[in-house]
């Protein structure tokens, strides 16, 4: 009853600081993974997917626990079962196709295949070190602003309308070199201007603010391989707009 | 397939981006930031439990307490209206009247053609029964139903005996104290109770001596008639028996 109520009042605590959320679920490792191997019926190990589920569904259940919901370990237990059930029902449906793929590896096509992964592996992995490059100054820029790409990830819009309408400010904004410069140099989302040239409900751009800045920070010099990646959206940007 | 590139990783997800421009949170499968991977597990934070259930709880209890206030207050109410005792009143129009536990009128009807004449128009609602009683005698008098030397009888019909010996004490009293000063009349008070009485002690004393004397017999045969539901109708036409009982019941 004691240790309940304890465990209750940290995960209400964690709801909030990402910091005391990350220490709870270190705390828990040895239940959420003991949760995984019921489910698949063996250890899991970290390398395990069921494992990372495990762990996301617990995060899950952070932020989804109320108190009407009954016992939060129970409440977690289920979801983590719910989750890697899911998990596996969906594996299930690509399971031909993986199989295939692992077959492979034994006929000498499969070997044909492999070079051909090893080559990919070996751009991919300069590609990685240039990308995290990359990123890690996004990183550094986005923290003075005082945005984190967690923050980002619970601030980008997810309904398709309102998706729209930030994509709406972000193309007045790349259209209009000035404002990123004017951005970057005042630490500030030149909102009014965004709301004025785009048309948008000023309360929707204010809503999904982080998300439209770090988007136009990518906008700005030196984040080729992000931009190369959202190449496709930057083109259906395009295409709406004219 | 979409691609996605892992931003950052944490503990428990990562954050990705996806080709359209979103930022998605997912699990991490061992990502490390700057990868490029295909099939994510998206987090999905479960939907806080609707509102609607718990105002619905809350209508519940509300409903179940409204209902059982409506009951109560029926219940109560019906108790009010409910006929606890009823008076028959005989001049020569007889009439019945139909209390509740409080003595507070709820029915009057005639029991025969010039009682329901005496009791036309007359509102006894709400009105104590000892009020009805005056009244009713007061539109006897004025009628000519009620004359100096004519017999009044109150039959007692209830279920409680305790009602029924207090208010013969009480109703003889009033009556006698309203009746004074305007009119000489007799006033009998009689009662199922009464007649049940005799019937109690053991049918073989009495059956001794029934059998000795068969004209007295007649007079007790009167007592067990009063146990019938017929009494009313035949045993006020019974001058012996009125007499009788009525002198004893006035006394008590």
């Amino acid at each position: 009853m004691r240790s309940e109520h304890q465990i209750v009042m940290s995960v209400y605590e964690a709801k909030d600081d990402m910091q005391k959320a990350d220490d709870l679920i270190r705390d828990y490792i040895p239940f959420i993974r003991s949760e995984a191997s019921k489910c698949i019926s063996r250890f899991c190990t970290e390398q395990d997917d069921e494992f990372s589920i495990a762990m996301i569904a617990f995060h899950e259940a952070i932020l989804g626990y109320e108190h009407d919901r009954g016992a939060f370990l129970s409440y977690a237990a289920t979801l983590i079962r719910n989750r890697i059930i899911d998990f596996q029902r969906k594996e299930g449906r690509h399971q031909g196709v993986i199989s295939l793929n692992e077959e492979i590896g034994d006929d000498e096509q499969t070997l044909m295949d492999k070079i051909a992964d090893q080559r990919d592996y070996i751009k991919e992995s300069a590609d990685l070190e240039a990308t995290r490059q990359e990123i890690e100054e996004l990183s550094a820029v986005m923290a003075d602003f005082g945005v984190s790409f967690s923050d980002v990830a619970d601030n980008s819009p997810k309904q398709n309308r309102t998706f729209e309408t930030c994509a709406a400010a972000i193309r007045y904004a790349v259209e209009n070199q000035h404002l990123l410069d004017k951005m970057l140099k005042t630490k500030k989302l030149p909102l009014r201007q965004l709301v004025a040239g785009s048309g948008a409900e000023r309360k929707t751009l204010e809503r999904h603010r982080k998300y439209i800045l770090v988007m136009l920070l990518i906008q700005t010099n030196g984040y080729e391989i992000i931009r190369g990646h959202l190449r496709h959206a930057l083109k259906t940007k395009g295409g709406m707009s004219v | 397939m979409k691609k996605y590139i892992v931003m950052e990783c944490h503990l428990s997800y990562a954050v990705v981006l996806d080709e359209d421009g979103h930022f998605l949170k997912v699990a991490n499968r061992n990502y490390e930031v700057g990868q490029t991977v295909t099939d994510v597990i998206e987090m999905q934070i479960p939907q806080s439990l609707p509102k609607e259930k718990k105002t619905r709880k809350w209508v519940f209890s509300l409903a179940a307490v409204a209902a059982s206030i409506i009951m109560a207050v029926t219940i109560l109410f019906q108790m009010g209206q409910m006929t606890f005792a009823s008076i028959y009143l005989k001049i020569n129009p007889e009439v019945r009247i139909d209390v509740n536990r409080n003595d507070v009128v709820v029915g009057l009807s005639g029991i025969n053609i010039d009682g329901n004449e005496l009791i036309e128009g007359y509102d006894y609602k709400k009105k104590d029964l000892n009020l009805v009683i005056d009244e009713l005698l007061e539109m006897a008098m004025e009628k000519g139903y009620l004359y100096d030397g004519s017999n009044i009888t109150l039959f007692l019909d209830a279920d409680s005996n305790e009602w029924i010996t207090s208010h013969k004490i009480n109703l003889g009293k009033h009556l006698g104290e309203y009746l004074k000063e305007k009119i000489t009349v007799t006033i009998k008070i009689i009662s199922k109770k009464q007649i049940i009485i005799p019937i109690d002690p053991d049918d073989s004393d009495y059956g001794d001596s029934d059998y000795d004397d068969s004209d007295y017999d007649d007079s007790d045969y009167d007592d067990s008639d009063y146990g019938d539901d017929n009494y009313d109708d035949s045993d006020y036409d019974d001058s012996d028996y009125d007499s009788d009982s009525g002198a004893n019941d006035y006394g008590d």
